[in-house]
């Protein structure tokens, strides 16, 4: 074999001709991946039955669960059980309320609130409001239309009546409404009643509690209907599915079958593993972790193609050695590369992760996670399948001829070949 | 150098050069106070105005999801079906003991309490309603009838619906000044995006979008003496033009005057208006309605300037869009021009009547929203059926789109479908500040390692990968800008892994020749090697995450397709810079005229 230049130089973390065994010790390494696997899938339910103060597979964002998210900075401490109560008192059972140090310093002190409602109307209230206002003068209520976690009521009178009057006998109820107005044909006397939302609400009955200029701001607030949530739900799970589908596609198309089974386990290894991060930290999971998860799909596949597409052109080249030394061979021929990559990317978005706020930060963490586990697939997970089923598919037929057995090379390859 | 480098080091520059200029809007956006946007040169300012928009989460602002009420709709609809059902069947024989019930949302039943009366519901009056109603089933022995509303009316009411909430919303907000607001439909849902939006405004502008539009018909009173002393009032410096128009009576020749104010913008006129206080303030019982239009030159032909006038109007509206049951646009058979035709249901068609005779020869503003959608002269008495003939000359093709538009109004309006919001984000302006400073600076602390990295570990070659990772930032900001994307939190997110993608596609290609500089060859023959058999693995790697990425933009929803948007652009730029470009860059450094290298820093 020629010799370098004596004077080429590199800067080299690990030394070339490196020969790790990954191949020999796999099961240890499947086993170590199985357990992980184990405890992920295990907090699922632990979760939702067990863990106290969980209660769900995972921490759903409102983008899942439906209701509704709000920061409030506050201008004086409050104790975050005062702080529930006070929800509780307004009726609004179950908040989940935690407190988080507002990075702007603006503040005295800061809640993540969680709602389940979207609306101020409770099925209670709504009872409540029918009944004050069956009567306005002299017309009589005779259709009182709401859904649950509507912003709307409708109403039909057998009489006209006073939309101005009508607002001031609901808020007499509790029942605030920002504005009331006729709706429909005039002779069918219908009125449509928009309700103040709720963060509008929530700081009304806090300054009431607490007293008044104790919300100070609120700075983000999204809600999402229970539909809605739903649909995103769907959306979510039905992306993950095509984008895995699509991948298998092309690793069909641009390999053979034997390595599409190896790149998929892999990739599901490394979703199922970000998912358990999420349940095992019980960190929010919302819309924004699943385009992490599909990105952390991505990288890790590219990962498994870069080991991938080096066993396929070493196979052809050595093929006197066994398969499992030429994955071996590979393995440690991308290792630089693999690892170079992984930790660049990994201290990327580890500084996303610490320096960065909110949604960023849940990628950042996702991404994390995901780059560890997508580099230990790719060696340890695809490239033993990969091996198994040669193994089992290939190899097993003697008979064959060998040039049948070769995994298809694309076309530059070939010509490489033809070169040397 | 190979000619062939020069012509790509010509592209390469060209491409470049572009890119920066593409980016020169989106700086001087950015940092308004360093680089002001009237001191840019005027040809730059002229040419290149697209750039990126900052998304909701990092200049704050509202996100909201409506959807039609269509259950509501349906049922108000199939409650009045059936009121006017019994109207008709009564109508004949006052004492007929009929019971008109409702079931589901869809559902209308006929209980004649003699059996034998059933028959009642013949094959006249089914073929009457055939549009709206269908016949589930009928019984002789209980003299029960069933009727179900026609599928394609919900079908109707949802498209109807969605199309008239979208241009009610558009309408409102236009109004309401808020800037740079996106109104699109997906699906079946209406999403609305203000950015930039003050959080005290939220509250006002949510209230405002979410009501129920409502159509309305009006009498425009024409030759007033209100609007005769308002002419004198209106200033004289330009802004509002007092406008005479004048028509005469299709049947008796009655001539009518009239005169109206036109102005580029509502506001100037509203203002206006808003003005005039005591004795010259609007009547209660009149309102002015505006009617927004394609502005005409001297010539009379159309100019590409919106024109607003106005309407002096009688306030009470007698007749509302609810009364319509249909509105088609067809061709008037005489003149073939077209035409919107509309009936007015039982009720509809009394009040229309009395309406119609009591006005003949005036004009009746067709209203949506406080928007004058069409203003007609009225020349016949107007009972169940009527139509609008669109007058003026004009393209025949503009007459007949403006036909099918106010044909969609009245169908739509037939049935006021109330939106419900189903998602909403609001984000204040000062979480978004907190933000971007944030974004930026763990996007600087990132991009920097990596930076710092290839240059100790790749040395002389870290640096061409760091000016080409530099040049896919460009691009691909430069190509954002030219979408008038907007960057989200997500959008910064995907920009930082682009720079991680573009690691990667330079360490395999450098891992790559450093194995053939091992292996003896030449820096020159090493290059060309690597390169060669890195691609494969590059464009792999580059197309699976791009499958990732499509199917993240047709799933996501909002901030979401921002990073899928930034991620496909960045994969795309991403294999320019870091394969072709690159490449082009090392045949510089192994190419140099003169003595061949012998070793290559890598």
């Amino acid at each position: 074999m020629a010799q370098p230049h004596p004077k080429q130089k590199f800067f080299e973390i690990i030394k070339p001709g490196s020969n790790f065994e990954f191949v020999a010790n796999e099961r240890y390494w499947i086993g170590l991946s199985l357990v992980l696997v184990a405890i992920s899938l295990i907090m699922l339910p632990l979760n939702a039955y067990v863990l106290k103060g969980r209660g769900h597979v995972l921490n759903w964002g409102v983008d899942f669960r439906g209701g509704t998210e709000l920061m409030i900075e506050l201008s004086k401490k409050v104790e975050p059980g005062d702080l529930r109560k006070a929800f509780s008192d307004s009726g609004y059972e179950n908040a989940d309320v935690v407190r988080y140090t507002d990075p702007s310093g603006r503040s005295q002190d800061s809640y993540i609130v969680r709602l389940g409602a979207v609306s101020i109307l409770t099925e209670a209230q709504a009872k409540q409001a029918q009944q004050a206002i069956s009567k306005e003068g002299d017309a009589t209520l005779h259709k009182f239309e709401w859904s649950e976690g509507g912003d709307k009521i409708y109403l039909r009178y057998d009489k006209t009546v006073d939309p101005e009057h009508l607002k001031t006998s609901l808020s007499a109820v509790g029942v605030n409404a920002l504005q009331v107005q006729p709706f429909g044909r005039p002779d069918e006397h219908g009125y449509e009643v928009t309700l103040v939302s709720l963060d509008s609400e929530l700081r009304r009955d806090i300054d009431a509690r607490f007293g008044a200029g104790t919300v100070q701001a609120i700075p983000q607030v999204q809600s999402v209907g229970a539909k809605a949530g739903k649909q995103l739900q769907l959306d979510g799970a039905r992306s993950l599915l095509f984008a895995i589908l699509l991948i298998m596609v092309y690793i069909a198309f641009r390999f053979d079958l034997r390595y599409g089974p190896g790149t998929v386990v892999a990739l599901l290894h490394d979703a199922v593993l970000t998912v358990g991060a999420f349940a095992i930290t019980y960190k929010e999971f919302s819309l924004t972790t699943v385009a992490a998860v599909l990105t952390i799909i991505g990288f890790s596949m590219n990962d498994t193609i870069v080991v991938f597409d080096r066993i396929r052109e070493n196979a052809s080249r050595m093929r006197d050695k066994a398969f499992d030394r030429v994955v071996n061979i590979s393995i440690n021929e991308t290792l630089s590369r693999t690892i170079w990559t992984s930790a660049t990317v990994f201290f990327v978005t580890l500084a996303m992760n610490v320096f960065g706020v909110g949604v960023i930060r849940d990628f950042a963490f996702a991404m994390n996670v995901g780059v560890i586990v997508g580099t230990f697939s790719s060696i340890f997970i695809a490239s033993p399948i990969l091996i198994w089923l040669n193994r089992k598919y290939v190899e097993s037929q003697k008979s064959a001829p060998r040039q049948a057995r070769e995994p298809r090379r694309p076309k530059r390859g070939d010509m490489d070949e033809a070169k040397a | 150098m190979e000619r062939s480098w020069w012509w790509k080091a010509l592209l390469y520059g060209l491409v470049t050069v572009l890119a920066a200029l593409y980016l020169v809007p989106t700086v001087s956006y950015l940092w308004p106070d360093k680089f002001p946007e009237a001191k840019l040169p005027s040809f730059l300012r002229e040419n290149f105005k697209k750039r990126i928009q900052l998304g909701l989460d990092l200049q704050g602002g509202l996100h909201l999801v409506y959807e039609v009420n269509v259950d509501k709709a349906v049922n108000d609809k199939v409650d009045r079906i059936a009121g006017a059902l019994e109207d008709r069947l009564k109508a004949n024989d006052a004492a007929l003991d009929l019971a008109v019930t409702r079931e589901g949302r869809d559902e209308i039943i006929l209980t004649f309490k003699n059996p034998a009366q059933q028959a009642k519901v013949d094959d006249a009056l089914l073929r009457e309603y055939r549009r709206q109603l269908d016949l589930v089933d009928r019984s002789a022995t209980t003299g029960v009838v069933r009727l179900r509303l026609d599928p394609d009316q919900v079908e109707e009411i949802r498209d109807g619906a969605l199309r008239q909430g979208i241009e009610t919303i558009r309408n409102r907000v236009d109004k309401s000044g808020v800037g740079e607001a996106t109104i699109i439909r997906k699906g079946t849902d209406i999403v609305v995006e203000l950015p930039g939006l003050g959080a005290e405004r939220f509250e006002s502008i949510k209230r405002m979008i979410g009501r129920t539009a409502q159509l309305e018909f009006k009498i425009v009173d024409d030759g007033s003496e209100y609007m005769k002393k308002v002419a004198s009032l209106v200033p004289r410096d330009g802004a509002i033009t007092i406008q005479p128009e004048s028509w005469t009576e299709k049947d008796s020749g009655k001539p009518h005057e009239d005169v109206y104010l036109r102005a580029k913008s509502r506001e100037a006129i509203e203002k206006f208006f808003e003005g005039l206080t005591g004795e010259n303030a609007l009547p209660a019982d009149h309102e002015i309605g505006y009617e927004e239009s394609q502005g005409r030159n001297d010539a009379g032909d159309l100019t590409p300037d919106k024109v607003w006038r106005t309407y002096y109007l009688k306030k009470r509206a007698a007749l509302t869009g609810e009364y319509l049951t249909n509105a088609d646009q067809n061709w008037d058979s005489q003149t073939g021009r077209p035409e919107v035709s509309f009936e007015f249901d039982h009720q509809g068609a009394a009040i229309s009547e009395r309406m119609t005779r009591e006005n003949m020869g005036r004009k009746m503003a067709v209203m949506l929203d406080d928007n004058v959608k069409s203003a007609p002269v009225i020349e016949g008495v107007i009972s169940s059926r009527g139509r609008i003939t669109l007058g003026g000359l004009g393209d025949p093709m503009q007459l007949q789109n403006e036909a099918k538009e106010i044909a969609a109004v009245l169908r739509s309006g037939a049935l006021p479908a109330p939106l419900r919001k189903t998602f909403e984000t609001q984000v204040g302006a000062t979480m978004g500040g907190d933000a971007i400073a944030k974004a930026k600076f763990a996007m600087g602390i990132g991009a920097a390692a990596v930076v710092i990295f290839m240059l100790i570990y790749y040395r002389g070659s870290g640096l061409i990968a760091n000016i080409a990772m530099i040049l896919n930032l460009l691009f691909m900001i430069a190509i954002l800008a030219a979408f008038e994307a907007s960057l989200t939190l997500p959008g910064i997110a995907g920009l930082v892994l682009t720079v991680g993608m573009a690691v990667d596609a330079n360490i395999i290609i450098y891992e790559r020749i450093r194995e053939e500089l091992r292996h003896g060859k030449s820096p020159r023959t090493a290059v060309e090697a690597g390169f060669d058999r890195a691609f494969w693995t590059v464009f792999d790697a580059h197309v699976t995450n791009f499958v990732a990425g499509v199917v993240l933009y047709s799933y996501g929803s909002g901030p979401i397709r921002g990073f899928a948007v930034t991620l496909l652009v960045g994969i795309i730029t991403n294999l320019f810079t870091s394969y072709w470009l690159s490449h082009w860059m090392f045949d510089v450094v192994v190419n140099r005229r003169g003595a061949a290298r012998a070793t290559l820093s890598i």
